[in-house]
């Protein structure tokens, strides 16, 4: 073994740094690859929302899912889901803004995020972000191992608990079923009070910075999706004294959470460099501590 | 130095009895999960997707299975081949932690039968991925390292029950070529071994940092998977040493205290960069102040701390090393301790939105419980067929 104290140090500082330098890259986060055209997606206008719940008919048409009994007795009654399921993959409440009382109704699906969490999450990368700017999920990849719903910041992913079979069910801008044929989504094109406006991202920015400053009276300023978690292709207005917090959409921060992540695990697994480096690190303490057992003349270990 | 031997002792005892008991009661609950679907079994819910079978049967499995690459580490990597006798044991134990976690993982994934498509289809991105590369060929590393007492047991002796029998020489000439090879490569399955471990260990770590909206601030750190690493390496020797105590008492061995004792003077060592590195990432963040906030968090944040910081302070005192019970304690403080830690940072710390909640159900223990139940059945199992313990005179 060639290896002398004075060369162990000298590998061991050089790899050390090394893993050092790309443990340290986590600090900046790298930018997002991000396509160019954001592709379409929805402009939910709660101010107009009236809350007749045809979206959510359309949608359970054209997803073909079953209506869902709310009561305990799983009586299928006319009445509305409370929540997302697998088998409601958008839906329409009430929301009441608690500081000033006012309340509106709001529109719930996949927000069809520009860097979805979910997408990044999946370890077998069963969601694809579309060129048309749907998320979709794919049933021939997925595992089943839930990931994704912990990494929504929606929490939108469902998950059929009581099948023995189980699919991961979510919103999916009726890409399949309409979009990539020319239609808009069926929610949009239901919508009775223009609440819901199907069309390309940056026209949708627009519209809603237009309706904004033609009545800055009956809107809040803030275009929720903009930027929230990256920038999402579901975009919202709301009242002046409705809150985004109050429908459900919290006032996340500008970053997508995947860059974190990303950043660590591309920051470890850096060309290589850092396993391969910790590999030799420790090949090198191996011999050296080899090699002075053996002058010791040590017969501990046979 | 004396030699491992097989206990070959008497296999069928109460105490294996109850073991199986417990795998039964598993095996009612996991055909319900199997053919009705999660939620005739758990307790799972839209907001709470995954559950106890996450943060304990993986997340606490694959920390508590830390001995194997601490042990390589201190032994093979550092030569402190005094501590030899406890590197068998912590390799077997280790194998059969991960080989649970993997079965746990069955468990838990809705489309199990597509638990292969983590090899054809990557996601470089997720973090998932790496975890499940990583656990892959860490148990493929193990399984490996642990061929050597195979070899040492049979080879030249093989002899298969029954129709099995005409394999005996197949089987013997594979353990001769094992034999060979094995002397000449295993240092590279040594040093893979700490390095895959060092990667899921972390990564797990990692994992939840996807949702930096549910986790709290007292978890939500880039660092975790460094922190994660670190506590990983902590519990390893005190998995060891928790192991080695129950053996003793369970199969009326000599007391290894001298052994044991010397080595659990890593444990503060390692507990206590640990904790250096935690309330450090606390402080430089400005999140302590959040441990002071009276409230689920802020106990569950002192719950963790007071069991790594008690021992931590404890096994400086060499009265407590050497004296049996106290260290049995205080290593059953450290594992406690990485225990909260995992269930704060996958359940405890999550605020996972309004309107669901989460406690495991019935169904959900049973099955953890005959996880748990299985490992100390096979481990009884290896013990006593293969060479793992020391000789004592």
């Amino acid at each position: 073994m060639g290896i002398n104290r004075r060369n162990f140090f000298k590998v061991a500082a050089v790899t050390g740094a090394g893993a050092c330098a790309a443990l340290s890259t986590p600090a900046q986060a790298s930018g997002p690859a991000l396509p160019a055209d954001p592709g379409y997606g929805m402009l939910n206008d709660s101010t107009r929302c009236i809350g007749c719940k045809a979206c959510q008919t359309a949608c359970k048409k054209v997803n073909e899912l079953p209506s869902e009994g709310t009561l305990e007795d799983g009586g299928a009654l006319y009445d509305s889901p409370r929540a997302l399921s697998d088998s409601t993959y958008t839906l329409i409440k009430m929301h009441r803004d608690e500081q000033s009382g006012e309340a509106t109704f709001v529109k719930q699906q996949c927000m069809h995020c520009l860097d979805p969490a979910c997408k990044s999450a999946c370890l077998v990368g069963a969601f694809v972000k579309e060129k048309e700017g749907a998320v979709t999920w794919d049933g021939g990849k997925c595992m089943g191992c839930r990931y994704c719903m912990v990494a929504c910041p929606y929490n939108v992913p469902q998950f059929e608990w009581h099948k023995a079979i189980p699919d991961i069910s979510k919103c999916t801008l009726c890409h399949d079923t309409r979009l990539t044929k020319g239609k808009p989504t069926a929610c949009a094109e239901v919508c009775p009070a223009d609440a819901i406006t199907f069309g390309h991202r940056d026209e949708l920015l627009r519209m809603a910075r237009a309706r904004i400053a033609a009545h800055p009276e009956k809107y809040d300023p803030h275009v929720y999706g903009e930027n929230e978690v990256g920038g999402t292709n579901v975009l919202y207005l709301t009242k002046p004294k409705v809150g985004f917090a109050s429908l459900g959409l919290p006032a996340f921060g500008y970053i997508a959470p995947p860059r974190l992540t990303e950043s660590i695990q591309h920051g470890v697994f850096k060309y290589f460099i850092p396993p391969v480096a910790i590999y030799a690190a420790l090949g090198g303490i191996l011999a050296f501590n080899q090699r002075r057992n053996k002058l010791k003349g040590g017969t501990e270990h046979e | 130095m004396s030699k491992a031997v097989a206990l070959r002792g008497k296999f069928w005892t109460p105490n294996v009895a109850l073991l199986v008991f417990f795998m039964a009661g598993a095996a009612v609950f996991s055909y319900f999960r199997f053919f009705h679907g999660f939620g005739s079994v758990t307790n799972l819910n839209p907001n709470y997707p995954m559950g106890m079978w996450i943060a304990f049967d993986v997340a606490c499995g694959v920390a508590l299975a830390a001995g194997g690459f601490t042990t390589c580490l201190i032994v093979e990597i550092f030569g402190k081949h005094k501590y030899h006798a406890l590197l068998r044991p912590a390799i077997l134990t280790a194998f059969i932690g991960y080989m649970l976690v993997g079965m746990a993982v069955m468990f838990d994934l809705g489309r199990w039968y597509y638990i292969w498509h983590a090899l054809i289809y990557w996601n470089g991105n997720s973090v998932l991925f790496e975890v499940a590369w990583c656990v892959m060929l860490y148990l493929s590393v193990l399984a490996v390292e642990n061929v050597p007492a195979v070899v040492e047991e049979y080879k030249d002796k093989v002899s298969l029950p029954g129709l099995l029998g005409r394999f005996n020489g197949l089987v013997n000439a594979f353990l001769q070529v094992a034999d060979k090879v094995m002397g000449k490569v295993a240092v590279f399955f040594v040093l893979g071994g700490v390095v895959l471990s060092f990667g899921h260990q972390s990564s797990l770590g990692t994992m939840m940092l996807i949702a930096p909206y549910k986790l709290h601030e007292l978890w939500f750190t880039p660092w975790s998977p460094l922190l994660f690493l670190m506590s990983a390496i902590a519990v390893g020797p005190s998995m060891v040493v928790f192991e080695a105590s129950l053996a003793t008492y369970f199969f009326n061995r000599k007391s290894e205290i001298h052994l044991i004792g010397d080595f659990a003077k890593f444990i503060p060592w390692f507990l206590g960069a640990f904790l250096l590195a935690r309330f450090g990432d606390l402080a430089w963040r400005g999140a302590l102040a959040a441990a002071f906030v009276p409230g689920t968090y802020a106990y569950a944040f002192w719950v963790e701390m007071a069991l790594f910081i008690i021992p931590c302070a404890a096994l400086m005192n060499k009265g407590v090393r050497f004296h049996g019970v106290k260290l049995f304690l205080a290593a059953c403080s450290v594992i406690l301790g990485v225990v909260v830690y995992r269930f704060n940072v996958f359940l405890i710390g999550m605020d996972m939105g309004p309107g669901w909640n989460y406690f495991p159900s019935v169904g959900e223990f049973a099955v953890t419980f005959g996880f748990v139940a299985f490992g100390v059945f096979l481990y009884k199992l290896a013990v006593n067929y293969l060479p793992i313990l020391e000789q004592q005179h």
